[in-house]
């Protein structure tokens, strides 16, 4: 039995010579839209990188020796909210567009042109956000929470803030839009043969991420668009001398706040849940457990969000207590499965799986910590203090990191059709994950010991050595995603041939030239469990065992 | 609970790494096992949920009678401290520190309110924060029962100056607090500066 033809529209003849500029402009192929999203967010993690040196410079020492309390204040505000908002959850949209197609053997998305308007939204979004380094003032200097009154105009003058609120409500309608094309897509578009319980967990982890930001996103775009009318046309909704609460806002705000964490988070589980079956040369343990987890996370994400307010006195407590420790749960999951699948296999350390242990690993810290966030007498203690700064380090930025440049190093091949370079590959991997430890492990010790966050300065000097710590480390990090980028150009053009297979994937995203052609497969393989890649790889082995 | 997981990571990693080229045995799964390693952690969780409870009480709990009742005024930059009933007022401001002074071993009533926007009133030394939310008013209760001065702070980002939003508070013995109280009556308020 060989391939079964898949009946394709019909097409014109490929155009195989490379894309320029006005292709990208013009593109409404969810490939090129990925890769357009992928370097967007990239290019605003750096630029939310190079801010972070920035105040990690500042808070290297007591006193204030870099720059003044303002320009703090507004470099952490952007910091959090591009970082957050602008990439986290943008960067798996990308991945998601370029590969999930790909992984359901379809030629496109559902809605192509919709999908383009979705990033162009985005990017849009971000230049008016970041347009606010021009106006006078400067950006907004609200925290990346922006809580009412502080973001109000009483206390907040100047365009900066309207156009943070302008720019994230532009990037929140992008990501609406973005998950309706992508939940349809998967829902309709899928080859036969792919039923839903043979996609593979990236494909289920960029779902559930997109049915996520389907339910939370609504709730922050209108908290952006309750604001912008209190500031601009004199509502109240959140300003308590007339009437309003500025508890709502803190509703609204993580009642999309916490479902943000598993946006960024979940696909990142199915990146991981892609490259340890690989390099261990195992299938994945426990799939459906692993998908159930998936909905099981997503559904108790939207009922935990007042875990962030335990110190408002305004919510009740036990509730949003329980079901936040319950999360560990569908959590734990996910590590033993990932853990039985390494377990008696074959593992290979290439860069993708160094980065997916080290995911494994920080998310476990992360975790741990994130439990006991959960209970509320140690979030009394340690709430908006670094405790909570290193927890959600670990979980947003550590394990979204390495999953990230796992998936990087892991499709860049399918991608270009060259492979990055593995020694570079190891020491970009190093530098960050020591770097990152260095940084962010010692601020668990800081927030123990009582210093809040958000502060230019500190009145304990003893405070001083920690710190000091965390500023060194965050160079290292910086220069592990130097190599990263010198790694990335010159593998683009020098690297090793990959080849349509240079890992023996599982899924079908391997079966199909690297790059892929316009309408992503000449042919599909007949699909008869959630590895058609290895499936077709040894059907020869598996016939000849038949006879 | 971290260690053995690393552990089983780490093991993992040694005792699998790839030494030949033939293909491992293809287990999909086992329920059994996966059972287990989602009862386990539900128990603990469980446990610590109880435990969470009890602590919370203890930390919510607030005394019948309290020794002091201080109204706490939050403001853009530091804090005004109200003694009610006995006609003391500590007022700060972002260079001068402002100073809570309570007796030793004894419940303090804090009743907190905001005059502009988010604080949080935090005191490292007793494990536990409130935000100051404008339009509302939130009470706890706070016992002190080492003598000594702590550091505490506004821990809700509130604007320019948050991070020069301190306080200390100064814990002296009953007998001294009763005479620091006289004497600050009588020099008048709002008075007390800090350094």
């Amino acid at each position: 039995m060989a391939t079964t033809e898949i009946p394709l529209p019909a097409l014109p003849e490929a155009h195989e010579e490379r894309a320029g500029l006005v292709d990208y402009l013009i593109t409404v192929d969810h490939k090129k839209i990925g890769v357009l999203y992928i370097f967007t967010a990239f290019a605003v993690f750096l630029f939310g990188g190079v801010l972070a040196l920035l105040f990690r410079l500042e808070l290297a020492q007591p006193g204030m020796q870099v720059m003044g309390q303002n320009t703090y204040n507004q470099l952490f505000t952007i910091h959090g909210t591009v970082m957050v908002l602008l990439f986290a959850a943008q960067v798996s949209t990308g991945l998601g567009n370029y590969l999930m197609p790909l992984q359901i053997g379809a030629a496109d998305v559902a809605f192509p042109r919709l999908n383009a308007m979705s990033y162009w939204l985005y990017l849009f979004g971000t230049l008016v956000l970041l347009s606010s380094f021009f106006v006078a003032g400067g950006p907004a200097a609200s925290g990346w929470t922006a809580y009412p009154p502080l973001s109000d105009s009483k206390y907040l003058q100047g365009t900066g803030m309207d156009l943070w609120i302008i720019g994230l409500a532009l990037a929140g309608i992008a990501a609406i839009v973005g998950a309706v094309n992508l939940v349809t897509t998967i829902f309709r578009m899928r080859v036969p043969g792919m039923t839903m319980f043979r996609m593979p967990l990236f494909t289920w982890g960029i779902l559930v991420n997109q049915l996520i930001i389907l339910f939370a996103f609504p709730a922050i775009t209108a908290a952006l668009a309750m604001l912008f009318i209190d500031r601009n046309f004199g509502a109240a909704f959140f300003d308590p001398t007339r009437g309003g609460t500025p508890v709502l806002y803190q509703h609204l705000f993580w009642f999309f706040g916490h479902p943000e964490v598993y946006i960024v988070i979940l696909p990142m589980f199915g990146i991981i849940s892609e490259i340890v079956p690989v390099f261990s040369r195992k299938p994945l343990f426990g799939y459906r457990a692993m998908v159930f987890a998936f909905f099981g996370i997503a559904a108790l994400s939207f009922g935990v969000w007042a875990h962030h307010m335990f110190t408002t006195d305004a919510i009740y407590l036990p509730f949003f207590s329980l079901l936040t420790m319950l999360i560990a749960v569908p959590t734990g999951i996910k590590i033993f499965n990932w853990i039985g699948t390494m377990w008696g296999g074959s593992i290979s350390f290439t860069t993708p799986m160094l980065c997916a242990i080290a995911f494994i690993f920080v998310f476990l810290v992360g975790g741990i910590t994130g439990v006991f966030l959960g209970s509320t007498p140690i979030d009394f203690q340690v709430n908006d203090t670094y405790y909570v700064v290193a927890h959600f380090h670990y979980v947003m930025v550590a394990a979204l990191l390495f999953a990230m440049f796992g998936g990087f190093y892991f499709w860049f091949p399918k991608m270009t059709g060259r492979l990055l370079s593995e020694r570079l590959g190891k020491w970009h991997f190093w530098l960050l994950f020591i770097g990152f430890n260095v940084t962010f492990f010692v601020q668990f010790n800081l927030g123990l010991e009582g210093m809040p966050r958000r502060i230019a300065d500190y009145p304990i000097r003893s405070w001083g050595t920690y710190n000091t710590i965390s500023t060194v480390g965050s160079f290292v990090m910086a220069l592990g995603i130097l190599v990263f980028l010198w790694n990335f150009f010159v593998s683009l053009r020098r690297g090793r041939p990959a080849g349509d297979d240079p890992w023996e994937g599982n899924s079908l995203e391997w079966v199909t030239t690297s790059p892929p052609p316009h309408h992503n497969f000449h042919e599909i393989p007949e699909i008869h469990s959630e590895r058609p890649a290895f499936d077709h790889r040894h059907r020869a082995a598996t016939e000849a065992d038949a006879r | 609970m971290f260690l053995v997981v690393a552990g089983l990571l780490v093991w993992s990693m040694i005792r699998y790494r790839r030494r030949g080229d033939e293909l491992p045995p293809q287990i999909h799964g086992n329920n059994k096992l996966e059972l287990t390693w989602t009862l386990i952690p539900l128990l603990l969780v469980i446990v610590l949920f109880v435990v969470t409870i009890q602590g919370q009480n203890k930390a919510l709990q607030r005394s019948t009678r309290p020794a002091l009742e201080v109204d706490v005024l939050a403001f853009q930059w530091s804090w005004r401290f109200a003694y009610e009933g006995q006609g003391v007022e500590v007022v700060g401001s972002p260079g001068n520190v402002p100073e809570l002074v309570v007796p030793v071993g004894q419940p303090v009533r804090i009743r907190l309110r905001s005059a502009d926007v988010v604080h949080s009133f935090y005191v490292p030394r007793t494990l536990f924060k409130r935000q100051a939310i404008p339009g509302r008013t939130t009470e706890f209760d706070l016992t002190f029962e080492k003598v000594g001065t702590y550091q505490g702070h506004c821990v809700q980002f509130c604007g320019l100056a948050h991070d020069d939003m301190l306080f200390r508070v100064r814990v002296v013995s009953p007998g001294e607090f009763r005479s620091w109280l006289a004497q600050a009556s009588r020099s008048g308020s709002p008075s007390q500066p800090g350094t």
